[in-house]
């Protein structure tokens, strides 16, 4: 018998016994579409949220109505609903009654027909961020009338509309709408890295801390078997459950973009490509067992099947974070980025999604840098399994 | 036959060991007496090669504990301290597992396995999942793995602890079958009555060295003492940790 086989013992039985154990068989799972859930109801909260405020009339309370019928006109002629403003519009902006309010004082005719600037009052509540599409275009509105009139008067004295346009400025908008909708996509590197330390997380911690804790691990270790071989049968018990885990996210993600109308919430359709999911997969494989040997080397330390799971449970921030950081900081799949692990596979991963072409040197770097940093892993948690201490990390001592 | 010559361990400050020696033959069994924390867990543990001592040497048939551990491994069984089972896997397949690690496979493992489920009388419980096994229950299983290679040593810690009287009788009763299939046994107890009751051979262990090594008749007779359990609190000098 060689250790091969030895292994594939090891292997079976953690399978095997870990498969039984359909509660955390269901829990994993059901963390698993926490991703997927998530990114479906930014869609259609957020989704909702744009559409709405872009197309609906802007309401604008305005006091003192009369004082500028122009004004109210040019209002009312860009899909504004003017209302009449409470009688303290101050106090209702600032209670929240109203988002803006917009006041003209009597001394704006006077001002506005001898030529001099006529004030008008936006009243704001800064501090209330829901408010500010409202205000921006309230504000863009107001400008514009100003800039209307005033080209207005210089046309009325004979200057040249040339003068006052120093600079012309000319926006274009190179975004296309898919890309702009990809903000929803860049979430999807961050759950994965939290499905791949998720899925096979279980396996491990019974496979370590709960054989510990059962009293299972003396008499195991007195079988004929080298430590190393414990601990690499142990680790890639674990690889079936992420991979399984991995899929159901991938292919919950898939059913979303396939059959939720998305351009019901976003005005487009978002589709992910099957191929790309499928590099996706290929590319999440070596995180397997660098997540998984990590969880080994901690578990390790775990008086119990619980402390275990409190420490394992924090454990993906640390590769997951500077993913969510990176839907909000694009940072180009330079070579360098390639070089750490996990953080690599994320970049890819969002090139993938939005349908970029992926540079082949960057994979393979990425994967070869893992499986690096996973052997020196795997050669720790052996060293930890060959220590005598490994009987006795125990709370009772 | 286990050979145990000089061991010595000390865990920090605690001299665990401090220089036992003894033997245990075939077709033998052999008691190690001492109060809780003389020294039994520990030297067993040496002879099943979880601890290395820090002096001295422990061997099976001949082969070191030290630098031949899987060998050791292969001609021991051990119930040790801890006997934890998996409790989603039937007792069966508990078996199974620790006869496929060593090495078994196929008919043979299998008819090892029914051969144990008969001799432990555990027909009722074999396909069941051992998750809510009585104490007794338990030990029978972890008794059967680790005889599940017929190992020609058979090493047991405590095996009667938690057991209710019926299931004290029994474990003799397969500690006393070993020792006519002509193995070796050697088992820790601090029990006395149990010891005096079962043992060709008795090694009195004490704040981890060897106290006295002897047939039962060799230590009534250097004791001067009439009962063996007299015997052991007189070679002990006390009985704190000891149980009649």
């Amino acid at each position: 018998m060689n250790s091969w086989e030895r292994i594939g013992v090891i292997f079976r039985k953690e399978t095997v016994d870990n498969w039984r154990d359909r509660r955390s068989l269901f829990s994993t799972l059901a963390y698993a579409l926490i991703g997927p859930g998530m990114i479906l109801l930014m869609i259609v909260i957020l989704g909702g949220i744009f559409r709405t405020e872009a197309e609906k009339p802007l309401e604008l309370p305005v006091a003192g109505q009369e004082n500028a019928p122009n004004l109210i006109a040019f209002l009312k002629q860009n899909n504004v609903a003017v209302v009449d403003a409470p009688a303290d519009p101050q106090a209702a902006v600032r209670n929240g009654d109203i988002v803006l309010a917009l006041v003209i004082p009597a001394e704006y005719g006077e001002a506005f027909t001898m030529g001099q600037p006529a004030s008008v009052q936006l009243l704001v509540d800064s501090s209330r961020t829901s408010a500010s599409p409202d205000v921006s275009r309230a504000r863009q509105l107001l400008q514009a009338y100003s800039g209307q009139i005033g080209t207005l008067r210089l046309l009325a004295r004979g200057v040249n509309l040339n003068v006052i346009n120093a600079v012309s400025l000319e926006e274009v908008d190179v975004s296309t709408p898919q890309s702009q909708a990809f903000i929803f996509l860049n979430m999807l590197p961050y759950f994965l890295i939290m499905t791949v330390f998720l899925g096979g997380m279980a396996a491990i911690i019974d496979a370590t801390a709960g054989e510990r804790e059962r009293g299972s691990l003396e008499p195991l270790l007195i079988n004929p078997a080298a430590r190393w071989e414990f601990v690499v049968g142990k680790l890639l018990a674990s690889v079936p459950f992420a991979v399984v885990t991995i899929l159901f996210t991938l292919v919950a993600f898939g059913l979303i973009f396939t059959f939720v109308p998305t351009e019901k919430f976003i005005g487009m359709r978002l589709t992910v490509d099957v191929v790309a999911l499928g590099a996706v997969f290929l590319i999440c494989l070596p995180m397997i067992l660098l997540a998984s040997a990590t969880q080994m080397i901690v578990a390790t330390f775990a008086h119990s099947f619980k402390e275990a799971q409190t420490y394992l449970g924090w454990l993906p921030l640390i590769p997951a974070l500077p993913g969510l950081a990176l839907a909000f900081l694009p940072v180009k799949s330079d070579l360098w980025t390639m070089l750490i692990p996990t953080f690599g596979q994320q970049l890819l991963i969002n090139q993938l999604i939005r349908g970029e072409v992926v540079n082949p040197t960057n994979i393979v770097v990425s994967t070869v840098m893992t499986l690096a940093l996973s052997a020196i892993l795997i050669y720790i948690a052996i060293r930890l399994y060959n220590r005598e201490q490994i009987l006795f990390v125990k709370s009772s001592g | 036959m286990i050979q145990v010559t000089n061991l010595h361990k000390s865990f920090g400050e605690v001299r665990a060991l401090q220089g036992v020696s003894f033997a245990a033959h075939d077709g033998q069994i052999t008691g190690l007496l001492g109060p809780n924390g003389a020294g039994k867990t520990t030297t067993l543990r040496v002879l099943y090669t979880l601890l290395t001592p820090d002096d001295g040497a422990a061997s099976v048939d001949g082969f070191d504990a030290r630098h031949d551990a899987m060998e050791v491994q292969r001609h021991i069984g051990a119930l040790p301290d801890a006997r934890g089972l998996y409790t989603r896997l039937t007792a069966r397949e508990n078996i199974r597992y620790y006869g496929q690690l060593q090495g078994l496979k196929g008919a043979a493992l299998e008819d090892q396995i029914e051969g144990l489920i008969k001799l432990l009388d555990m027909d009722a419980i074999a396909d069941r999942r051992t998750d809510g096994f009585s104490t007794g229950e338990r030990l029978k299983v972890a008794i059967a793995r680790a005889l599940v290679h017929n190992p020609k040593n058979v090493l047991l810690d405590e095996p009667t602890n938690g057991l209710d009287v019926m299931g004290a009788r029994a474990m003799r009763d397969v500690i006393r079958r070993l020792r006519d299939a002509r193995h070796c046994v050697l088992f820790s107890s601090h029990i006395m009555q149990e010891v005096a009751a079962l043992c060709d051979r008795i090694v009195i262990i004490a704040h981890g060295r060897v106290m006295s090594d002897g047939t039962p008749d060799e230590l009534r007779q250097a004791t001067g003492k009439e009962s063996l359990e007299d015997a052991f609190v007189a070679i002990i000098g006390s009985e704190e940790g000891l149980e009649r």
